[in-house]
């Protein structure tokens, strides 16, 4: 999951995103977060993709060769939605090709400050932190097996 | 002439890089946002090329070359299809479903444009010159 993060953002927007292994999960600021679920017979879940709006802002205007003034909201929910699906995709594929089928959401977006998401109980969760160009990247992922 | 390329996905960022691929080129960039929409573009339209997504609201990207390929006026317009996953099931399901070829996403623009140069001509658009 993270080799695929770090590629989605290499190949997307060529910008170096580095797994912080001892970092712990940052206070959220206004943020821009993307949410793809899976399902399957035997595991479902979620992935959520948790950018600070600014860089948000700047993500989308790297995908998009545009510049930040030129964005609406409309612009980078799709940009952080569409991160998010590829995210998942490499998740989906490495599951399946594990043996256990399952099926991917299109993708949902949630703006805010203050919201956290709570896991159902049975519910594993697992954050995964990066580093890129000082920005914080924060993936977090829900998984029920069974 | 421009050759027509018709982009099929829900995500209008995808839509955008699309477009952006094939700025430098003779092309002319048509629009849908599902495989319904995808399908009445193709018909009116006839383009040289699709390059469609799978997993879409309304009418994925599997039902709509399905479609395509069952309408004789169709059937014969090349398809590169993008999928955000790349599991051997994945790639197995698109292939037999007779498409030229896919790509999956992350992608870079320069991977698009080989593909898509080994299905259809394009032709650089001349570069402006200051007066």
């Amino acid at each position: 999951m993270s080799r695929h993060l770090v590629d989605v953002f290499d190949t997307m927007l060529t910008m170096k995103a580095v797994l912080d292994p001892r970092a712990s999960v940052p206070p959220f600021e206004e943020r821009v977060t993307g949410c793809v679920a899976f399902a399957g017979d035997h595991i479902n879940g979620a992935v959520y993709l948790h950018l600070g709006t600014p860089f948000a802002n700047q993500v989308a205007a790297a995908m998009l060769g545009l510049g930040v003034e030129d964005l609406g909201e409309a612009e980078v929910n799709d940009v952080v939605g569409e991160a998010t699906n590829m995210l998942t995709g490499g998740l989906k594929s490495w599951l399946c090709d594990s043996g256990a089928e399952c099926a991917v959401s299109t993708p949902a977006i949630i703006r805010g400050t203050s919201f956290v998401i709570e896991p159902v109980p049975e519910v594993e969760r697992e954050w995964l932190i990066f580093d890129c160009n000082q920005n914080r990247i924060v993936v977090e992922i829900h998984v029920k097996v069974g | 002439m421009a050759i027509k390329i018709l982009s099929v996905d829900d995500s209008r960022t995808i839509r955008l890089i699309v477009g952006k691929a094939f700025r430098p080129y003779e092309v002319t960039l048509l629009e849908a946002a599902n495989g319904e929409e995808g399908l009445a573009v193709a018909a009116r339209e006839k383009p040289d090329l699709i390059i469609l997504d799978v997993t879409m609201p309304v009418m994925d990207g599997v039902t709509m070359l399905t479609k395509l390929k069952e309408d004789p006026a169709l059937k014969g317009i090349p398809v590169i299809m993008l999928t955000a996953e790349s599991g051997r099931e994945n790639v197995l399901q698109i292939a037999r479903l007779g498409v030229r070829d896919y790509l999956v996403k992350p992608f870079k623009e320069d991977q698009l444009i080989e593909k898509a140069g080994r299905c259809v001509t394009l032709e650089k658009r001349p570069v402006a010159t200051p007066a």
